[in-house]
């Protein structure tokens, strides 16, 4: 998964790093840090959580970016199929 | 009043009969919900005008809705912060910092005291908070089978650390709840009276960190630098003043409405004691159901706002109570689900000036909500009392009675 970060529009509510310290990183005023963010499989959950708890909706899930890495992905290895 | 509650350019059809200072279940109630009493206006219109409704019987405009409320409060292009609050008690005009700066002056002054707020910070308070937590309820429950949470609990726990924060003396906490109390519910002559002190004492204490430098938010502001200068006395006193205000009832009223919360509904109560790792998502929701301000801009120019002639100078509220039981931000907005998950609550609002405490402010109620369900069992309204709650600028519970005997 993909998480597009809107840094102007973040405020610093620190909802989306209470959720998940891990993924989301602030700096030292509290505002998450800018550049987008690829989530390992295992944190999707705790991830889009994250994105849902944002008051100023300044995360995004990008799922055509993952429609564009899942192919590639699910291509059959040698040996399957 | 001489004013004309309605003014000329707001058609007829657009004035709505609701205040938060004057609809039913605003004054002070017996066992009143004064924030479910404001979901009455989902049934209308986005947006209408409500003759009285500031404490000075102004008029403003009602933002419903929770995507609008965002959007007026991130157009800082078009809706300013500034309405001297404090200093109109005064017959004064200048800005509480950094509340009533809007940008980019606003950000200088945020940028500055973000840090001292921030969630990092705010975790290495935590332990001298929950110290302050478990000695006063510890004391509580030594002390009998019933006390009143506002008295014996809320204020003296929020009010103390904030009073830490700002490096002052804990003996002095009865005096400066009284005065915050007189300057946010006080009468004509109250409100000036205990903003005339307040504005000495905090002008006192900056001459007091000049002269005297200690570790403590006021030495800070005195020796601070933005844009390469010091601050300037006027500069200073609006901080502090604001700092000083926001800190003082706040954080308490909160704690109180959420323990009346679990006070009424013991199975909510016996879920989070059995399962304290659930506080931390149900305040969250606590948040949501019992916000306490309205949050009120300035139009800085016409607009048409969903049908609506704002004109410049208009006021416009964003209650963050009314938002918060919009049906089109949240699935059944008028049930208290202690496990909500997607709660993107307006209770610190939105925008640039999003509440500066926020982060200390949630970690109180956490662990003030952690402590008392780990110290004390099952609690409820002692009989015979009701607990008197009201709506208003702020809004607050006055006295809350509980009983675990
Ligand atoms: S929750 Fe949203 S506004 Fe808050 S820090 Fe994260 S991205 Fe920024």
């Amino acid at each position: 998964m993909h998480i597009v970060v809107h840094k102007a529009k973040c405020q610093g509510h620190a909802r989306c790093w209470a959720q998940a310290p891990n993924i989301f990183k602030l700096d030292d005023e509290g505002y998450v840090l800018p550049g987008d963010i690829n989530v390992a499989q295992e944190d999707e959950l705790l991830a889009s959580r994250a994105v849902r708890s944002c008051p100023e909706s300044a995360l995004e899930i990008d799922r055509t970016s993952a429609a564009r890495f899942e192919p590639a992905e699910m291509q059959p290895r040698a040996g399957e199929a | 009043m001489a004013l004309n509650p309605v003014p000329d350019h707001v058609p007829p059809e657009m004035v709505g009969d609701f205040s938060l200072f004057t609809s039913p279940g605003m004054l002070p109630t017996p066992d009143g919900d004064p924030q479910a009493a404001t979901a009455c206006v989902h049934a209308g219109p986005p947006i209408f005008y409500s003759p009285f409704n500031t404490r000075d019987g102004r008029g403003t405009w009602v933002i419903t809705r929770a995507t609008d409320q965002r959007r007026v409060l991130q157009d800082a292009d078009s809706f300013s912060s500034h309405r001297s609050i404090f200093a109109s008690a005064l017959g004064e005009n200048w800005p509480m910092i950094p509340l009533e700066l809007d940008p980019p002056a606003h950000g200088v002054f945020r940028s500055l005291l973000n840090p001292l707020l921030s969630p990092k910070r705010v975790t290495a308070l935590e332990p001298a908070v929950r110290e302050r937590a478990i000695a006063l309820i510890d004391s509580i429950a030594a002390s009998g089978t019933s006390c009143d949470v506002m008295q014996d609990f809320a204020f003296p726990f929020a009010v103390s650390i904030f009073l830490r924060l700002l490096g002052l003396p804990d003996h002095r906490l009865h005096t400066f709840v009284g005065w915050a109390n007189d300057l946010l519910h006080g009468d004509d002559v109250k409100r000036p009276a205990a903003a005339r002190t307040i504005l000495a004492f905090i002008d006192e204490l900056a001459a007091m960190r000049r002269e005297e430098p200690v570790d403590d938010f006021m030495t800070f502001i005195v020796q601070a630098q933005v844009e390469g200068r010091r601050l300037t006395d006027e500069e200073v006193r609006g901080i502090g003043v604001l700092v000083f205000v926001a800190g003082l009832d706040t954080v308490a009223a909160a704690i109180g409405f959420d323990l009346a919360f679990l006070a009424r509904h013991p199975k909510e109560q016996e879920l989070l004691r059995s399962e304290p790792n659930r506080i931390v998502l149900a305040a969250e929701e606590l948040l949501r159901a019992y916000p306490t301000v309205q949050i009120i801009r300035v139009a800085r120019k016409d607009i048409d706002f969903e049908g609506a002639p704002i004109r410049k100078g208009d006021y416009v509220s964003c209650a963050t109570m009314i938002a918060n039981r919009d049906s089109a931000e949240f699935e059944c907005p008028d049930t208290i689900d202690l496990m909500r998950e997607d709660n993107r609550h307006a209770a610190f609002g939105y925008g640039p000036h999003r509440c500066l405490g926020s982060h200390l402010a949630r970690r109180e109620i956490v662990i003030g909500l952690e402590e008392w369900l780990a110290r004390l069992p099952a609690f409820r309204i002692k009989e015979g009392t009701a607990p008197i709650a009201y709506g208003g600028h702020v809004f607050g519970i006055e006295n809350l009675i509980v009983d675990w005997s």
